[in-house]
């Protein structure tokens, strides 16, 4: 199975071919149809390569595909890799990609742009299973590039809304700021080493000076920035929650998101072999996951506490890369991709049942007419809160016992960030589930539990996130953590845990502890008070205010990066370019176009004047080259 | 081998068709053209390619080695193509099954240009495929420009073919044989004691092979001929002539002349500077589409003579292959438009204005072509460009490298001013242009052929990579 592994991206590919070119003719049921039924058959595919894996003994399966670019010094095959950490992430593309594809078809289905939805969802997942498959980091970049570019049209999809076309762009350009910093480090590793597939890089790496092998780690670093949204670049996530709610679910919470963290524990030798760079990694990681936690706080529209969640839990897992837990930060991507899928495809099942309505003060009691929503949200945010025994709870665990062991203040902000992940979580539950609704009298009439096709979905994920757990029982409870000893083959330097079982479960309890007096505070607070979210933002506190306009961070790159790039390339512009470039360009173009006139009337049509000069020419070729 | 007597039997069978009007064989003709081009394709690959048994006829005057099969693959599937999208040329003129007989036999003598070793079957595959040409371009009888680009074509071919046969007697009067191969023995045993005729006998063959490939100053006859002949016509000299005149050019100067490249490679170079600097200029001021094609015809035809300049005998011919197909796919695909869009809106660019939104599927085909005419990339024009360019970049030769790349720039100007008039330029009619439905389908493979070979190229060159 693993030599057909091509079949798995073809797939999508196909179906995206078709729905793009005959989409809108084949009609609704025909389009979602096949859009499922290509993720559903690469999915198929993908479990049968896994577990071919995991019965053979040599995991590291390169399959060549074709010879891609072929010149003299240039040599790139397109070629895959089926290896522990491209099969997880197999798994995951393709079987919450499944389960957000059946869920979209009831949350589109009265969309217009239905059939160009899915055929950019499937031209994501072929560029997303690129990007994880590639056995070179060319391949990763077309993919990296492609997820981008659907990330984009998908931000922007109902294009008609000017507001939706402005995050696209900043969406866009701050993963190219990004991308930037990838690109670059790909071509410092080919110049460094000669070539840029996995193997024969990591077998050289050592080699390369200190100083090299940290460049090399910060310019990847600065890719995994832009895609994985970490400061400063983290500000477009928040904003991409202008796309469709099953793409926020998809790309921004579950998959696209996590390949900055994909694509550092690829290239974990260079970060365990330089430990500036993992520290750098480790501190942005923090300071990401904490600042993001606090914006969460006092957001008040349910995606984009969501939207702030995810940034923050992204950074818990470059926190865990940062102190070398590598295969924890992969135990933490999936964990965290079943419950915050599911959180999206809830909040997007909540906002279809409020007609659209996404701010959570005027929710409320919605646990009635959504019962199923209710109780698999329920399980969700016990899952990121951190409560035993969610899933949730293994991977932070791991993750705070790693931080512990390298740094008690890195330790300490993930602790803190682990509190405001409780409460905020529970603070949006109870204002969305419980206390009274608040909505309009029509919005009240309308609200319904959404169909099958989504809250079936929603009660597979809500599975996932309960038991996901089980894939990395640590060894304190008499576990085997499979995850890490089936990642084991990749990691270059293996970094294992010498804490004590007593100092892991003191961690736990502290984790717990702290985890429920979040949840108690928010219980206390919204459900018993009744307090809302202020209505105004003078009623706010000032932190409060300040940390509600996501402390500044788009005004201040607007004052300190936006603006004086306009105000120069408009002075560029005018100057340079209106009077040098385009008096220079242009005069070209006039001579060349002048030339072009006196050249044609060598044209004359007068075939006696043709063999003339056909004559001349080789009188004048024959005088030059034999009796010169 | 067997791919040229199905040729030679199905032009046989044309004109049979033409006798014998009864029986109403004019009316499966196309379908058994279609059909024996594809057993003709398919025979070829699977009795010979890679087979060292079979491959050499005559007493070696023609040798169908891998390097002849990989070029006729390319000229019958260009071929395929061409007469898909000609057919209502055929259908439309009274005597059909001439047509036919004479395009077939042209396509014969393109065969023999891929896989002669002798200079006799060189003249001959030169000759066989211009006559039915000569009379081809003058096949529109009506119409005056028709007849002159016929009757210019014949005058200005003879003349080189005067030179052709002239060189060929001094070569023969050098070395005393006509065999490629013997020749280059001779010419590596002389170690330079050739004659001085034998060196004019080299020029004159290179001169009148310029001519074929329409390289500058012998192109003249290029944008008269190429604008008189019916379009469909046009497309098959720009296209399957082409090829079969270069693959021509390589087998004469790669493997027979090498040896004394020291003595021709400056007259080359010179000829391809000056057709870039021509072609890619002259074409800025047209106002026709079909003219500015046939100039952008010079300017390619002079890119593939800098990968014969670039190449020694059995590097890097891979590159010169992807090359031409990559070229005559982008032209069936921009001639099958123009002649599409011709016979609603004539062929000036302001024929197509507005066609983005009066036939999309068209205009995209469209835009395809001219981004990979114009070597942009992701279509197949630009790593045929980046092949050549990187082959040159190996010779001292860089000069024209610099030059090729400032003309290339002059290309897109003219190349995106069809793009231009496509999308941004409002239409003066309305309705949908009309296309046949396998016409389209034509359209569509080749342009999605351009971006496939174009985002695979390394697949492709692999694929191409046995025929050295």
């Amino acid at each position: 199975m693993i030599k057909l592994i091509g079949l798995v991206p073809l797939f999508p590919l196909i179906g995206f071919a078709i729905n793009g070119f005959f989409g809108k003719k084949l009609g609704k049921k025909l389009s979602g149809g096949i859009a499922v039924l290509s993720i559903a058959a690469s999915f198929v595919v993908s479990l049968l390569v896994f577990m071919e894996l995991n019965g053979i003994a040599n995991k590291s399966q390169v399959v060549n595909l074709f010879s891609w670019i072929n010149s003299d010094t240039l040599s790139i095959p397109f070629s895959f890799l089926v290896d522990p950490l491209s099969s997880i992430f197999l798994m995951i593309i393709t079987g919450i990609g499944l389960l957000i594809h059946i869920y979209s078809l009831g949350y589109m289905s009265h969309d217009e742009g239905f059939a160009r939805f899915f055929t950019y969802l499937n031209l994501f997942v072929f560029f997303m299973l690129l990007l994880v498959l590639g056995n070179n980091y060319l391949v990763m970049f077309v993919g990296w590039e492609g997820v981008g570019l659907c990330s984009y049209l998908l931000i922007g999809f109902w294009f008609k809304n000017t507001e939706y076309n402005k995050a696209a762009n900043k969406a866009f350009i701050m993963n190219r700021i990004g991308d930037l910093g990838f690109l670059l480090g790909i071509i410092l590793i080919f110049f460094t080493y000669g070539t840029i597939t996995y193997g024969d890089v990591f077998a050289k790496a050592h080699t390369g000076s200190e100083t090299i092998i940290t460049a090399i780690a910060l310019l990847l670093f600065v890719g995994a920035m832009g895609k994985s949204a970490q400061i400063p670049l983290y500000t477009w996530l928040p904003d991409a929650m202008a796309g469709p709610t099953p793409v926020s679910a998809l790309i921004h919470a579950a998959t696209m998101v996590t390949a900055g963290i994909y694509m550092i524990v690829r290239s974990n030798i260079f970060y365990s072999s330089s430990e500036d760079a993992s520290e750098i990694v480790a501190v942005v990681g923090a300071a990401t996951a904490l600042m993001a936690a606090i914006i969460g706080c006092v957001q008040t529209d349910i995606k984009k506490v969501l939207a702030y969640s995810t940034v923050s839990q992204l950074g818990l897992m470059f926190l865990a890369l940062g102190v070398g837990a590598y295969s924890t930060a992969v135990f933490h991507v999936t964990t965290h991709a079943f419950f915050k899928a599911l959180l999206f495809l809830g909040a997007g099942s909540v906002i279809h049942a409020m007609s659209g309505e996404q701010d959570i003060r005027k929710m409320g009691g919605l646990k009635k007419a959504l019962p199923i929503t209710y109780l698999t949200m329920g399980l969700a945010t016990l899952a990121i809160s951190g409560i035993f025994p969610f899933s949730g709870f293994f991977s932070k665990d791991e993750i705070l016992a790693y931080a512990y062991e390298e740094n008690k203040a890195l330790w300490f902000v993930g602790s803190i960030t682990s509190l405001l992940t409780a409460f905020y979580m529970f603070r949006m539950f109870f204002l969305t589930f419980h206390t009274s609704f608040r909505g309009t009298a029509e919005q009240k009439h309308h609200l319904h539990e959404s169909p099958k096709s989504m809250t079936i979905p929603l009660i597979i994920l809500a599975v996932l996130s309960v038991a996901g757990g089980l894939l990395g029982i640590p060894a304190a409870f008499h576990g085997s953590n499979w995850i890490s000893t089936y990642l084991n083959p990749i990691i270059m330097h293996k970094n294992p845990s010498t804490l004590s079982h007593e100092t892991e479960f003191l961690l736990m309890g502290i984790a717990t502890a702290v985890a429920l007096v979040a949840i108690y505070t928010a219980y206390n607070v919204y459900q018993k008070s009744n307090v809302l979210p202020a209505e105004n933002e003078k009623d706010m506190r000032p932190f409060e205010r300040f940390a509600f306009h996501k402390f500044k961070v788009d005004e201040f790159y607007a004052f300190t990066i936006t603006r004086p790039l306009n105000m120069f390339s408009t002075a560029l512009g005018k100057f340079f370019d209106n009077q040098l470039v385009d008096g220079f360009i242009e005069g070209i173009g006039v001579v060349v176009k002048w030339l072009s006139g006196v050249v044609r009337q060598l044209q004359t049509g007068n075939i006696g004047f043709y063999i003339f000069s056909m004559v001349l020419g080789i009188v004048a070729i024959i005088f030059w080259s034999i009796l010169k | 081998m067997k791919g040229l007597f199905i040729i030679c039997g199905l032009g046989i069978f044309a004109m049979l068709a033409e006798i014998f009007k009864g029986f109403g064989l004019k009316k499966i003709l196309q379908p058994v053209v279609l059909l024996g081009i594809v057993v003709a394709f398919v025979l070829n690959i699977l009795t010979e390619w890679n087979n060292p048994m079979s491959i050499s006829y005559f007493n070696n005057m023609i040798v169908f080695d891998n390097f002849a099969l990989a070029f006729s693959g390319v000229i019958l599937a260009t071929a395929f193509f061409w007469f898909v999208f000609a057919n209502d040329y055929f259908e439309n003129s009274s005597d059909v099954t001439d047509h036919f007989a004479l395009v077939l036999f042209a396509l014969v003598g393109a065969l023999m240009l891929t896989a002669y070793k002798n200079m006799t079957t060189l003249f001959l595959g030169i000759e066989i495929m211009s006559i039915p040409l000569y009379v081809l371009a003058a096949s529109r009888k009506n119409d005056v420009k028709s007849n002159e680009a016929g009757f210019k074509y014949l005058i200005l071919g003879s003349f080189a073919t005067g030179f052709l046969l002239f060189g060929i007697a001094l070569v023969y009067g050098a070395t005393g044989s006509f065999d490629i191969m013997v020749i280059r023995a001779k010419i590596s045993a002389a170690q330079g004691g050739l004659p001085l005729f034998f060196h004019a006998g080299v020029i004159m063959m290179l001169v009148a092979m310029c001519f074929k490939v329409a390289a500058a100053p012998f192109h003249f006859w290029t944008p008269d001929v190429y604008q008189g002949s019916p379009t469909v016509i046009t497309a098959f000299m720009s296209t399957i002539v082409k090829t079969a005149a270069f693959t021509a050019f390589i087998r004469l100067f790669l493997v027979g002349f090498g040896g004394i490249s020291e003595k021709w490679e400056m007259v080359m170079a010179a000829i391809i500077a000056l057709s870039l600097v021509i072609a890619n200029v002259t074409a800025v001021s047209q106002g026709s589409v079909k003219r500015m094609l046939a100039y952008s015809s010079i300017s390619h035809a002079a890119f593939m003579l800098m990968g014969v300049l670039a190449v020694q005998p059995g590097m890097s011919i891979p590159g010169i292959l992807y090359y031409t197909l990559a070229y005559s796919v982008g032209s069936i695909t921009a001639f099958s438009v123009l002649y599409n869009v011709s016979k609603d809106s004539g062929e000036g660019f302001e024929g197509f204005n507005g066609l983005g939104k009066r036939n999309p599927v068209m205009a995209f085909c469209m835009a395809v072509a001219m981004l990979s005419l114009a070597g942009i990339p992701v279509t197949a024009g630009f790593f045929a460009k980046y092949f050549i360019f990187a082959t040159i970049m190996a010779t001292s030769f860089k000069w024209l490298l610099v030059l090729a790349v400032l003309t290339s720039a002059i290309g897109v100007y003219y190349y995106f001013k069809v793009i231009i008039a496509m999308y941004f330029k409002p239409a003066d009619k309305t309705e949908k242009v009309p296309v046949e439905m396998q016409v389209m389908l034509i359209m569509i493979i080749t342009t999605l052929l351009t971006i496939a070979i174009g985002v695979v190229p390394g697949y492709v060159i692999d694929m191409l990579g046995n025929s050295h």
